[in-house]
C-alpha cells in the first residue's frame, strides 16, 4: 500500500486542532495557529465545525465563510460553537444565552472563540487544571464585564469553554480555570 | 484542463484512516473531555479494521491526533513487543507515517493498554489509554443511564459502601487494576485498567492523559496538573501493588512494576513490565550511553511526590 | 393462496421447497468439497452446534440449507439421530492434545511458551479488493493467489517455515496455579466408565445440572446465544472482567479400546477448541475460580464466552440471565431456532380465542362508556 500523505487542508486542520488541544490543556499559555487575523478564526472554524454542528456569529461576513463549511447557523441560545472576532459590550447580552450544558451532559455546552489582545488590558491570575500553581496573563480588547459574566455562567461542571485569539496566538480557558482579575 | 488533473491523486484511505468528519468529531469531543476532567464524553466511535475491544478507542484518539511530526510509542501490558501493540503500531504507522520508538522519553504520543511507563512523562506528551470499561460505577450500577444520573448528582454513595463492604469482609481494599479515582474533586473516574502502581502517576502530572473506550463509545481525559485521588478512607488508605522482593531477572532492577513469569517447576521469575525502560537499563549495563529519565518510583520504592501515597506496606492502622 | 388449505396444500409446500432450492442453485459434490475446504471455521461452528464431527456432511448441510446455519445445524442433528453409538472414546487430557494454538492472557510468558498458531487476531481487517480484479478469470494460478496473500499483509512477507518445528503438546497453564495453591487440585477420581457419564443427548437436563450436562450443553450451544449472554456478563451484568487463563486449539485423538484385544488405539483426530477463564475473589472469597468450555471444531468466541458463563452459573447471586437454567435452556440452537420459526405456523385457533376475549372486554368498556354518557348529570 502506498504511504498515505496529508493534504494541505488536513495538515492545517490538524495543526489547528493541536493548538486548540494544547492551549486547553495548558490554560493561559500562548499557542500558535497556522493562520493569523480573520483567517485565524476561519481555520479554527474549519477544524471544529461541519454540517454535524451548529455555530453562531454576529458578523454576517464571517457567518457566510463558516456556512461554506456546511455548518448550520443557530441562535446564540443553542449554537455550540460561537465566534466573536471582536466582542463588544452589547454582545454580552447574547453571550449570556450561550448553552452551558446539563448536569447529565455538561459537554452539550458552548465553545466560544473570542478576539482579544494580549498586549495590554486586564491582568489575570489563572489557577486550576492544566496550570502548575498559578499563571499570569494580560488580556485586553474584551468588555471589562466579560470576566464577571464568565464567573457567573460557570457552575461547574456546567459552563462554557473559551479560546482567546489575537493574530495567530491562541489561549484556552476551559471552564475549570479560575480567573482572578487584578 | 482535464478532470483528472483537478482530482487529487487516488488514495484508498484518508490520512489516519478516519475521514475528515470522523476526525473532527473526535477532536471536538476530546476538547470537551479536557475541559471537564474525568467526565465521560460520548462519541460516535467508528468501526476500524481492528476487532472491537482491541484498542479501537485509543486507536481513534491516536489517529485523530497524530501527524507527520509525531513520534509514537505503543505498548500493551508495558511491552512494546506484545502482539497487539506491534499490530496497532504497524497500523498507525501505515496510516499516518509517524516515526515510532520504544523510548517513553522520546515519544510525543504513547498509546497504551494497561500501563503507564516507569519513566516520568513530561509536558506536551499525550498518553492515550485504551479503555475496555469507562464506567467506574459499573459493578455497583450496570445500567448506564442510571450511572450517568449518579455522576450528574455526584452521588457516589454506593461506591463508598462497596469500599466499606470490602473492609468488613477482607479487612482491606481488594480492588485490583482500574482502581477508581476522583478527578478534580468532582468526577469519579475509572483509570483504564492500569495497575494501582500507575494510578498516582496521573495526579498533577505534566502530561495529558486521554482515555478512550471504542466499544462503549465514551472518552475522557485527565488534563495536565489536575488532582487525581484514589478513593480511600481517612484511616484506611489506598495501596499500590507491593513489588518488594521482586527483582528483574534481566536487569536486576527493583521497585518497578514486574511481570510474573511462571516456570515449569511451579516457581516464578520476575521481569520488568516496562520493556522500553528495561531495554535502556540493559544498554547501560552493556556500557552504552543511554539517557534514562527519572522514574515515578525511586530505587527504594518511594513515589516522586512525597506524601501522596499515605500508605506503604504494613503502615495502615489495624482494624 | 391460502397457506393451509385442505386442497392444494401439499402441492404448494412442495413447490415452496423447490423454489428455495432453485433460487440457491444446484449443489454438487464439488460445491460441498469447496465449502469444506475453503470455509473450515464455518464448518467447525456448525459441527460444534450440530454436535456431530463430520466435516463433509456438515459442508453438505450448509450447501443444502443455502447457508442458513440453523437449518444446517438441524440437518446435522437429525442425521445424528440416525447413527448408532458404537463405542465410547477414552478420556483425553490437555497435555496430550496435538496443539496448534495455545495462549494465555494471564501471564506474559508461560511454561511451553505462547503459541500463536493460526489466527486473524493481529491482522488489519481491510477488504482485499484486489482479489476482485480477477473476476471472471477462470482457474487463477497458485502464484496469483500467493501474490494476493503478499499484498494483503502490506509487505512482501510470505509464510516461512520455522527452523524448528513447534512442540506438539503443551502443559495446561492451570497446572502452575495448582502447584502454587491458587487453584484447588484436580480431584483424584476412580477412572469413570464413560457409559455412566450423564449425557444430554439421552437424559433431559435437570437443575442443578450435573457438570457433564453443563459442559455438554455449552459444547453444543448456539455460538451467538452464548456470546450474547456471555457479553452481558463481561459488560457489567456479572463478573465484568475475568482473565483468559488459556485458549487452546488443536486436534484430539479419538482413542478407542479394541473390543477383543483391549488395546487402545487412535481411530483418528478431531479438531477441538477449549477456553479457561479465571476470576479472583470469586463468590466474595479470596480464591481463584476457573470457568471452562470446550467444543468440537475451532470456535474461540464460543469457548471464551462459554467459560465465562460457566463461572457465572456457579455464582450464588448471578443475574437472572446468567443462572444455569436460563443459560442452558436458551442457548440450545435447535430448540431456540425451531421454536422461533414455529411462530410462522398457523395460530388462528389460539388467536381467535384470544381475540374473542379481547373483544368481550372492549365491548364491555364501550357499553360502560355510553352508559355514563347517557346518564343525567
Amino acid at each position: 500500500m502506498v504511504q498515505i500523505a496529508m493534504n494541505a487542508a488536513e495538515a492545517r486542520m490538524r495543526d489547528t486542532f493541536t493548538a486548540l488541544m494544547w492551549s486547553l490543556s495548558y490554560p493561559g499559555r500562548i499557542h500558535i495557529l497556522p493562520a493569523a487575523g480573520q483567517v485565524a478564526f476561519e481555520v479554527v472554524a474549519e477544524a471544529l465545525v461541519d454540517l454535524e454542528t451548529s455555530f453562531y456569529t454576529p458578523h454576517p461576513e464571517f457567518a457566510r465563510a463558516i456556512g461554506q463549511l456546511g455548518a448550520r447557523m443557530h441562535p446564540p441560545q443553542s449554537a455550540l460553537y460561537q465566534f466573536y472576532p471582536t466582542l463588544c459590550e452589547d454582545d454580552l447580552v447574547t453571550l449570556r444565552m450561550a448553552p452551558v450544558g446539563t448536569y447529565a451532559y455538561p459537554d452539550a455546552s458552548a465553545t466560544l472563540v473570542l478576539g482579544c489582545n494580549f498586549d495590554e488590558g486586564q491582568r489575570l491570575r489563572l489557577r486550576g487544571p492544566g496550570v502548575d500553581g498559578a499563571i499570569h496573563l494580560t488580556v485586553g480588547a474584551l468588555p471589562t464585564a466579560f470576566w464577571a459574566l464568565r464567573a457567573e455562567m460557570i457552575r461547574y461542571p456546567l459552563g462554557w469553554d473559551v479560546f482567546l485569539v489575537m493574530n495567530d496566538w491562541i489561549v484556552g480557558l476551559p471552564r475549570t480555570t479560575q480567573v482572578e482579575v487584578f | 484542463m482535464k478532470l483528472a488533473e483537478l482530482a487529487a491523486p487516488r488514495q484508498d484511505y484518508s490520512y489516519g484512516f478516519l475521514d475528515a468528519f470522523a476526525k473532527r468529531e473526535l477532536r471536538r469531543r476530546m476538547l470537551k473531555a479536557i475541559a471537564i476532567p474525568g467526565y465521560q464524553v460520548t462519541y460516535a466511535s467508528r468501526e476500524l479494521p481492528i476487532a472491537r475491544g482491541w484498542g479501537t478507542g485509543g486507536l481513534q484518539v491516536t489517529l485523530s491526533l497524530a501527524g507527520p511530526d509525531d513520534v509514537l510509542k505503543v505498548i500493551d501490558q508495558g511491552a512494546d513487543d506484545s502482539v497487539n501493540a506491534a499490530n496497532l503500531r504497524r497500523f498507525i504507522a501505515r496510516m499516518t507515517g509517524v516515526a515510532t520508538t520504544t523510548d517513553a522519553c522520546r515519544a510525543t504520543i504513547i498509546q497504551s493498554r494497561h500501563r503507564v511507563p516507569e519513566e516520568r512523562l513530561r509536558e506536551r506528551q499525550a498518553l492515550v489509554l485504551q479503555v475496555p470499561d469507562p464506567e467506574p460505577l459499573r459493578h455497583v450500577e450496570p445500567n448506564m443511564s442510571r450511572a450517568r444520573e449518579m455522576h450528574a448528582d455526584a452521588d457516589y454513595a454506593l461506591m463508598w459502601l462497596s469500599l466499606y463492604e470490602q473492609l468488613v469482609r477482607f479487612k482491606q481494599f481488594i480492588g485490583g487494576a482500574s482502581y477508581p479515582v476522583m478527578v478534580h474533586q468532582r468526577y469519579l473516574m475509572s483509570p483504564s485498567p492500569i495497575p494501582r502502581w500507575d494510578t498516582p502517576t496521573l495526579h498533577q502530572a505534566p502530561h495529558l492523559t486521554l482515555l478512550s473506550a471504542g466499544r462503549e463509545k465514551r472518552l475522557y481525559a485527565v488534563p495536565p496538573y489536575t488532582d487525581v485521588y484514589p478513593i480511600e478512607f481517612a484511616d484506611v488508605h489506598f495501596r499500590v501493588e507491593s513489588q518488594a522482593d521482586r527483582v528483574c531477572a534481566n536487569t536486576g532492577a527493583a521497585h518497578k512494576y514486574m511481570d510474573e513469569v511462571p516456570q515449569p517447576d511451579g516457581t516464578s521469575l520476575f521481569r520488568l513490565s516496562d520493556t522500553g525502560y528495561a531495554e535502556k537499563l540493559i544498554k547501560r549495563l552493556r556500557g552504552e550511553t543511554v539517557k534514562i529519565g527519572p522514574t515515578y518510583y525511586d530505587s527504594n520504592g518511594e513515589f516522586y511526590k512525597p506524601g501522596y501515597l499515605k500508605s506503604r506496606d504494613g503502615q495502615d492502622i489495624e482494624l | 393462496m391460502a397457506y393451509v388449505a385442505a386442497r392444494g396444500g401439499e402441492q404448494a409446500t412442495r413447490q415452496a421447497t423447490l423454489l428455495y432450492h432453485a433460487l440457491n442453485g444446484p449443489i454438487t459434490a464439488a460445491t460441498v468439497r469447496a465449502i469444506e475446504q475453503s470455509l473450515p471455521y464455518l464448518v467447525d461452528r456448525v459441527m460444534g452446534e450440530g454436535s456431530l464431527y463430520a466435516p463433509e456432511l456438515t459442508a453438505l448441510a450448509i450447501a443444502q440449507a443455502g447457508g442458513d446455519l440453523y437449518e444446517a445445524v438441524l440437518l446435522l442433528r437429525a442425521y445424528r439421530s440416525t447413527q448408532p453409538r458404537l463405542a465410547y472414546a477414552e478420556t483425553i487430557a490437555q497435555e496430550q492434545m496435538l496443539t496448534t494454538r495455545r495462549i494465555s492472557a494471564a501471564f506474559k510468558d508461560i511454561p511451553g511458551g505462547q503459541m500463536l498458531g493460526p489466527t486473524l487476531d493481529y491482522s488489519h481487517r481491510l477488504l482485499r479488493l484486489d482479489v476482485l480484479d480477477d473476476r471472471g478469470a477462470t482457474g487463477a494460478t497458485d502464484a496469483a493467489a500467493q501474490s494476493h496473500n503478499s499484498r494483503e499483509t502490506g509487505t512482501d512477507a510470505e509464510l516461512v517455515q520455522a527452523d524448528e518445528p513447534a512442540p506438539a503438546t503443551y502443559p495446561p497453564v492451570a497446572a502452575w496455579h495448582r502447584l502454587n495453591g491458587l487453584l484447588d487440585p484436580l480431584p483424584e477420581r476412580d477412572p469413570v466408565d464413560p457409559a455412566e457419564l450423564p449425557d444430554v443427548t439421552r437424559d433431559p437436563i435437570s437443575f442443578p445440572a450435573p457438570r457433564a450436562h453443563r459442559l455438554q450443553s455449552l459444547a453444543r450451544a448456539d455460538t451467538g446465544g452464548v456470546l450474547s449472554l456471555g457479553y452481558a456478563s463481561m459488560r457489567g451484568y456479572g463478573l465484568i472482567h475475568p482473565t483468559v487463563n488459556e485458549v487452546r486449539l488443536g486436534y484430539a485423538d479419538v482413542n478407542l479400546r479394541h473390543p477383543i484385544t483391549g488395546v487402545v488405539f487412535s481411530a483418528g483426530r478431531v479438531r477441538v477448541s477449549q477456553a479457561e477463564v479465571v476470576n479472583t475473589f470469586a463468590e466474595g472469597q479470596a480464591k481463584l475460580a476457573l470457568g471452562f468450555t470446550a467444543t468440537l471444531g475451532w470456535n474461540e468466541v464460543k469457548t471464551i464466552a462459554g467459560s465465562m458463563l460457566d463461572l457465572e452459573m456457579d455464582s450464588p447471586d448471578a443475574h437472572p440471565a446468567h443462572t444455569e437454567e436460563f443459560v442452558l435452556y436458551h442457548t440450545e440452537p435447535v430448540e431456540a431456532s425451531g421454536f422461533c420459526i414455529h411462530y410462522k405456523l398457523p395460530h388462528y385457533v389460539t388467536f381467535s380465542s384470544s381475540l374473542e376475549a379481547l373483544r368481550r372486554v372492549l365491548d364491555e368498556q364501550k357499553a360502560e362508556a355510553s352508559e355514563q354518557q347517557g346518564a343525567p348529570s
